[in-house]
């Protein structure tokens, strides 16, 4: 597996200074009013010269850097902006991650259009700099914990790759202090005269986990490189809907439809911006003075643009017969996942069709019952009765959470 | 090939392009998945069952005909080797059944749209096909619905089997429907020839099939098979564990190679 591992300011410092770009240069503390006994979350590359660090109390903040600025955290801006990065990165890697001040990207495989790691590595550093607007520090590893570390050892602009098997190599010379373990581990290993990663890795296992205990192990794979971390990319659960209020309630069914389609126009634009899919969707009529009624399905195929929106939201509108004039049509997306054939989707691990198939099942089931598509299993304690020999299960993809 | 029938033909290729006449070949080749029985993959279909086509399993008539339990053990063989589809439209499967026969139940899907609901066992038998869904078997049952209710949502399967070159095997009850007839590339016909005894026991039944239609070799074939039912609990004594998973650690032996006797093509 090869990792890409992004380092940008904190997303709620970025998000302010999208909102107040008059703030540019100056110290900046995330977190709110300096009275408020609260955490700094995230401050300015001036506020940190000032002795501002993440995680000291705000007022103590203030006596370092009287003249800073405080801003309290935006966590809609942050939202957005996360989902900004997932947008740019998934278009260039299968498997994203986005953290407060990191972003992870999986760079397995080959991709059609770069032909190397450094060119591709290249490309999503460019796209999340579009993204964010501020230059980021690139690490590129064999696992997370060291395209981490070569995130921070990297510049603002500039891409550090470490090349398989040279793993171990680059982390030698590390201090304790990057391990992400107790510190308490740290200070024994410390006690013990170990100075660097590269002495830890001198160690055997078993020495590790005589002293360490269950920890040992993992210490012992940190120091050469192989933890099995991962990306953990979030799974989009977001729902989006598109709203028009029509110039005088009606009941003229061309009307409806002609509202309908912008509708599904616009969520179907945005659809294909981000490269995503609706597994669901709806479709609500507002009524003047009485209950808005709406009708929902899940398509027969993901919607990832206006056209197949539209065929969708016209399967629904059959079920809407309204009794009075109209005064507001909305569409609703929901169940929004990457859309499929994108030249990312090549580069996905493990087996595409059986991936395609078990997500296929999934929205059977979501359009047909729970318990119309499911895999047997043989029951561990059968019993005579012949019902008892299995249990049923859903499907779902190896190593993917749902 | 007489002058006047050559000056024809000139005159039509002249008139209409070369495409217009040509000489009928041999039979369109399709690809086969083999079921590694000798009377299937030799006498009744050419090289196996073909992929990208609809193969019918049709009753003769009313009372069992072996249909079901031959298409479950085509099943079983086919959870071996890749991901399989089975559409409980009869309503019948034990899955325990299933594992006796020897199948990878990881691998197995079993959709059950409900009683009676072809048209939607049909669509979602199409969508997993599209979806890369390699194996597929139908089994039909029940009530039988108007065919103008489901006859399109089975030309949408058959066309997805044809694009994606999947393997989809469909068990009908007699009387077989029209669109059903037209939809297969390949029909067997199933009749019971009587029930397998041993030691006063049940423990097969002799099916004879009948190649009914073929569209990649000529029709009329006709053989008998016998279906060995598995005995689930025979070798649990023996290995202390439930006995459904032995199959699985077994040789792939499917249970229905034993051949009565094969008859010459009619």
């Amino acid at each position: 597996m090869r990792v890409l591992c992004a380092r940008h300011p904190h997303l709620g410092l970025l998000a302010a200074l999208r909102r107040y770009p008059e703030l540019r240069g100056e110290p900046v503390i995330i977190g709110g009013a300096p009275e408020l006994r609260l955490p700094v979350v995230a401050a300015s590359e001036a506020a940190q010269a000032a002795g501002v660090r993440v995680g000291q109390p705000l007022r103590q903040a203030q006596q370092h850097c009287p003249a800073a600025v405080f801003v309290p955290l935006d966590p809609d801006g942050v939202a957005r902006l996360r989902a900004a990065v997932c947008a740019g990165l998934h278009r260039l890697s299968p498997t994203v991650e986005a953290g407060d001040q990191e972003a992870f990207g999986d760079l397995s495989g080959r991709h059609a259009e770069y032909s190397d790691e450094a060119a591709w590595a290249s490309a999503l550093a460019r796209r999340l700099r579009g993204v964010l607007d501020v230059e980021i520090a690139v690490g590129v590893a064999g696992s997370r914990f060291v395209a981490r570390l070569a995130a921070r050892s990297s510049h603002p602009g500039r891409i550090r790759r470490v090349r398989s098997g040279d793993e171990a190599l680059f982390l030698a010379p590390l201090p304790l202090d990057v391990l992400p373990v107790d510190p308490a581990i740290t200070a024994r290993l410390a006690a013990f005269g170990l100075d660097c990663l590269g002495a830890v890795a001198g160690l055997g296992p078993a020495d590790l986990q005589r002293q360490f205990g269950p920890d040992g192990l993992r210490l012992y794979r940190l120091a050469r490189g192989e933890d099995s971390g991962g990306i953990h990319p979030v799974p989009a659960q977001r729902a989006w809907s598109e709203r028009l209020v029509l110039d005088g309630a009606t009941g003229d069914l061309e009307i409806l439809l002609r509202g309908v389609r912008q509708c599904a126009t616009a969520l179907g634009g945005r659809l294909t911006a981000e490269a995503l899919a609706a597994g669901e969707v709806s479709v609500v009529f507002e009524i003047e003075e009485a209950e808005a009624i709406s009708a929902s399905g899940v398509p027969a195929a993901p919607s990832g643009n206006a056209g197949e929106l539209w065929t969708a939201a016209l399967g629904l509108l059959g079920e809407l017969e309204p009794q009075a004039p109209v005064a507001a049509v909305r569409l609703g997306v929901s169940r929004l996942a990457p859309a499929a054939g994108r030249q990312a989707d090549l580069l996905r691990p493990g087996d595409g069709a059986h991936d395609a198939v078990v997500a296929t099942a999934d929205r059977l089931r979501s359009r047909f019952g729970a318990t119309t598509v499911r895999r047997p299993r043989l029951a561990l304690d059968p019993g005579d009765l012949p019902e008892r020999r299995f249990t049923w299960e859903a499907p779902v993809v190896a190593g993917v959470a749902r | 090939m007489s002058d006047s029938l050559s000056a024809a033909l000139a005159t039509l290729r002249s008139r209409y392009g070369p495409q217009a006449l040509r000489r009928g070949g041999p039979p369109e080749e399709a690809g086969a998945w083999s079921t590694a029985v000798p009377v299937l993959d030799g006498v009744l279909t050419p090289g196996g069952l073909p992929s990208g086509r609809v193969t019918l399993l049709a009753a003769a008539g009313r009372g069992p005909s072996g249909r079901l339990t031959l298409l479950q053990s085509l099943a079983a063989l086919a959870s071996r080797s890749h991901d399989t589809g089975y559409v409980d439209l009869a309503g019948t499967l034990d899955p325990g059944f299933l594992a006796d026969l020897g199948a990878d139940l990881d691998a197995c899907l079993v959709i059950s749209p409900g009683p009676a609901r072809w048209e939607r066992g049909l669509v979602m038998a199409r969508a997993l096909v599209a979806a890369g869904m390699p194996w597929v078997g139908v089994a039909l049952g029940g009530d039988q619905p108007r065919p103008s209710l489901w006859e399109h949502a089975l030309a949408a399967l058959a066309e997805a089997v044809a694009k994606r070159g999947a393997i989809c095997v469909v068990a009908a009850p007699a009387p077989v429907a029209a669109p059903l007839r037209h939809a297969s590339s390949l029909t067997l016909v199933c009749t019971a020839a009587g029930w397998q005894r041993a030691n006063g026991d049940v423990a097969g039944l002799r099916v004879r099939l009948t190649t009914a239609k073929s569209k990649l070799g000529a029709p009329g074939a006709e053989a008998t098979v016998l279906l060995r039912y598995p005995r689930p609990y025979a070798t649990a004594e023996v290995v202390g564990l439930p006995s459904v998973v032995v199959p699985r650690l077994q040789p792939i032996v499917l249970p229905i190679p034993d051949v009565a006797g094969v008859a010459a093509r009619g």
